[in-house]
């Protein structure tokens, strides 16, 4: 019906509006970033000049970038490991039947309704020693804890992945859930029969079958993580010192407060790089598991 | 179905155990945020923490609205967000009924161009786009706001939807053309409303989205304050506790009320979007 020529240009028409945004917010300033970053730009001083690869150069010998690239690592590690294990026990317990199911699937679908930096913000508070909601938990059963945790490079660390994980990993949780759902019943029936218990059936069963959901959820989950932002943004502000500066936010600091526009292009580019690189990699590494 | 023998009473209180731990570390902080929110100040720093304040008061809530100016970010979030979902459905269904319906290279480019796009990250392109939007005058306007929210939420839009239009069949519109229906006709009074299931669910993860993103109203945006930003730029307090916790807790709380009555209403449709947009396993 629509093979006719007649409807070549209403096709295109269709589709102009959404590719002439896509272009002009993505495109158009990707190109940019990529030219800038052979510029030295430094609006403060009115500098404009041509540089180069001397932006890429000076950014392997900066300690604040190293810095952010090595924080991006951890947490991008710390919160994946904690996602694939905490996720996967959170998915069995959604899938279990009992009464509250229900109620129970909705409040864990809050946590990814609500804006990150709401929850930064508000954990930046619960991080406090003396008069946030953690430790004053904690002192229940130490009531000599005492603890600064965003002052401190590691403490401050666990916290900012700690609590990527509460916003984030019941979203993952969901996402195992829905996989779980495909399992058929009668294969556990079936081994049920041939006498494997609850944990074997795990194993055999539900891990193997879950593999490529939990890959591909982990590469997603990994891709955001990496450019994350506002969790560092609202909490620590990068601090202590560099510590929890992730290479985002490392980009926008140079780019809007620092207004060192050509080498925050050039970081940008390495971090699109390092993106497209990924992406390629784990594409081609999921169409191999496949079950 | 084989008939269920009665779940052995360990197992049950052990599912009851795990189920109130989640809902447990999950609800808690909400609920403690909102204590923050009606505690005045200076109870706030007392020790030990008081999880019920001794002189509840509203006055953080009353402070923002007289002296935040809370209704006319309220009324800036409303106006951004409506017509970014409203205006970018309309341009994903076109673009999505293009894709399903039509098939030439060209358009197959299109649809890998706009997939590839997503991969592309916000702080990537921040800076040219800020330089480019101040350029051409939409920085700081709602129409400049509009545009890169619309964005944001196209890739997504379009892929399910398209996903949608390929599993209705294109014989529905065939025979509503014999009918005598011309081709705009059939896109607006076939094929749009048997697609609103789908434009339900997309409607309501896209409300979420619009509303949570932070990115490009922090960067986009000065005068024009929406309320994801509004909660890091409440005015500081000149004594030791600089961040005013009173009213940062009753800005959360402000944003979360209602995305917790939107959740609890839509629960459905959102696991059911949520999934679409999911991986496929």
């Amino acid at each position: 019906m629509y093979a006719s020529r007649k409807y070549w240009a209403i096709a295109w028409v269709l589709v102009l509006p959404a590719l002439i945004i896509r272009v002009f917010t993505t495109i158009y300033p990707i190109i940019e970033t990529f030219r800038i970053s052979l510029y030295e730009v430094k609006l403060l001083r009115g500098i404009r000049e041509f540089v180069g690869f001397g932006n890429f150069i000076e950014m392997f010998q900066d300690s604040k970038v190293i810095a952010s690239i090595e924080f991006t690592a951890i947490f991008v590690a710390g919160s994946m490991i904690g996602h694939i294990v905490l996720g996967i026990a959170l998915a069995l317990i959604l899938n279990m039947k009992f009464a509250g199911q229900k109620v129970l699937r909705t409040i864990v679908l809050l946590p990814w309704a609500m804006p990150m930096v709401v929850i930064a913000m508000a954990s930046k508070w619960a991080f406090n020693n003396e008069y946030g909601l953690i430790n004053d938990f904690v002192r229940w059963f130490n009531p000599n804890f005492s603890l600064d945790w965003l002052i401190h490079t590691n403490t401050a660390r666990y916290a900012v992945i700690a609590v990527d994980l509460w916003k984030d990993l019941p979203f993952f949780a969901i996402l195992v859930l829905a996989g779980l759902q495909f399992i058929s019943a009668e294969m556990y029936e079936a081994a049920k029969i041939d006498g494997a218990g609850h944990v074997r059936s795990f194993f055999s069963i539900t891990l193997p079958l879950l593999s490529r959901n939990i890959l591909m959820l982990s590469i997603f989950f990994t891709m955001w993580r990496i450019t994350s932002f506002d969790v560092v943004y609202a909490m620590t502000s990068g601090g202590p010192g560099e510590s929890t500066a992730l290479i985002a936010y490392r980009v926008t600091t140079e780019a809007f407060t620092n207004l060192n526009t050509g080498y925050a292009a050039a970081i940008a580019v390495v971090l699109f790089l390092v993106m497209a690189l990924l992406s390629g990699l784990s594409m081609s590494a999921a169409k191999r598991v496949d079950y | 179905m084989t008939t269920q023998n009665p779940r052995p009473l360990p197992l049950t209180l052990l599912m009851w155990g795990l189920a109130l731990i989640v809902a447990f570390l999950i609800l808690f902080p909400l609920w403690w945020i909102f204590i923050s929110s009606i505690t005045p100040a200076g109870e706030l720093f007392s020790k030990p923490i008081k999880y019920w304040p001794d002189h509840p008061t509203l006055a953080s809530y009353r402070y923002l609205i007289e002296n935040v100016g809370l209704l006319p970010k309220i009324w800036d979030t409303a106006i951004i967000v409506g017509l970014s979902i409203l205006i970018g459905m309309i341009v994903s269904v076109m673009a999505a009924f293009s894709f399903a319906r039509f098939r030439t290279r060209g358009l197959a480019v299109a649809v890998g161009f706009l997939l590839a796009s997503m991969l592309i990250p916000d702080v990537v392109t921040a800076r040219p786009l800020y330089d480019f939007l101040r350029s051409v005058h939409l920085y700081d306007t709602y129409t400049g706001l509009i545009i890169l929210y619309i964005s944001g939420i196209l890739p997504f839009t379009i892929l399910i939807l398209q996903n949608y239009l390929n599993d209705i069949p294109v014989s529905i519109e065939e025979s509503a053309a014999i009918d005598g229906c011309g081709f705009y006709q059939s896109l607006i009074y076939v094929t749009v409303p048997l697609l609103r299931p789908a434009l339900a669910t997309v409607c309501i993860v896209n409300f979420i989205t619009c509303l949570n993103n932070f990115f490009t109203p922090l960067f986009y945006s000065n005068g024009i304050s929406v309320l994801s930003t509004a909660i890091t730029q409440l005015p500081l307090r000149d004594n030791m506790y600089a961040v005013p916790w009173d009213l940062v807790s009753a800005m959360g709380w402000i944003i979360i009320v209602p995305i917790i009555v939107f959740v609890a209403i839509f629960q459905r449709q959102i696991m059911e979007g949520i999934m679409a947009g999911g991986v496929k396993g």
